[in-house]
């Protein structure tokens, strides 16, 4: 199961996630993802928006805009989308198959 | 020297690399709906799948050959260039591999009832043919 976002605003429920398709669709209308570190502010909002993409496509940008605004935790919120974001292109990447000389790393945090 | 690490590869966008692997995956039975609108991580589950059609085709080609390998055995004795005459072909199996472990077991069984069968019948026969003085009662 693809990873998603669900919440409630005034009486209605929401999923947020990312399909191919509405990844496709961002990318036409000038999205990317590259400029969240440049642009935070317009990436950001926008990375929100097109989360609605797959399950609420017919919402429009000022009631997605009013949601984002009324939502907490914004730092991790952003960094979960940003995960949901890369997961439909991860997905098509493969495991190399389990091999002596496969480099193993980790991370000092 | 080093300039490779310093010079930024031409980077494809998520879009171009998403059509990319589409046909790969319209090939191995995704429809254009599951790939593009569906559950994301549906991919791994048609690569998973299709790993494990590949192997059962394989196997199922090694099969073909093992019985390939059983039938020129049987009809080796013919084709030999000095055979003497009247040589006759070996019998081809009369039945196919046993592929579970069950079924190997009802064959093994099947293949032990025969042969005792066999063996009481050919002891029925001598003992008959041995003329020994019947029991009261019995015909």
């Amino acid at each position: 199961m693809a990873k998603q976002i669900t919440f409630e605003f005034e009486g209605k429920n929401y999923t947020l996630e990312f399909t191919r398709k509405s990844i496709e669709t961002m990318e036409r209308q000038g999205f990317v993802i590259g400029d969240i570190v440049d642009k935070p502010m317009l990436t950001l909002p926008a990375l929100f928006a097109g989360a609605f993409l797959a399950h609420h496509r017919f919402m429009k940008r000022k009631e997605i805009d009013a949601i984002y605004e009324k939502m907490t935790n914004k730092e991790e919120l952003l960094q979960k989308l940003a995960e949901m974001y890369n997961e439909p292109l991860e997905a098509l990447m493969e495991e190399p198959e389990e091999d002596e000389g496969n480099v193993e790393w980790g991370a000092s945090w | 020297m080093g300039s490779e690490l310093v010079e930024p590869a031409p980077q494809l966008s998520y879009t171009e690399q998403f059509y990319n692997c589409f046909p790969f995956y319209l090939s191995i039975g995704m429809t254009y709906d599951q790939y593009w609108n569906g559950d994301c991580l549906l991919v791994k589950y048609y690569r998973e799948a299709f790993d494990i059609r590949k192997k059962r085709e394989n196997e199922s080609l090694w099969l073909q050959g093992a019985y390939i390998y059983d039938a020129l055995c049987a009809v080796s004795p013919v084709l030999h260039a000095f055979a003497k005459t009247g040589t006759k072909p070996l019998p081809y199996l009369d039945k196919p591999y046993p592929l579970t472990k069950k079924e190997s077991e009802d064959i093994e069984a099947a293949k032990r009832k025969a042969d005792r069968q066999r063996a009481r019948a050919m002891f029925e026969a001598w003992a008959n043919s041995l003329n020994l003085p019947k029991k009261d009662g019995e015909r």
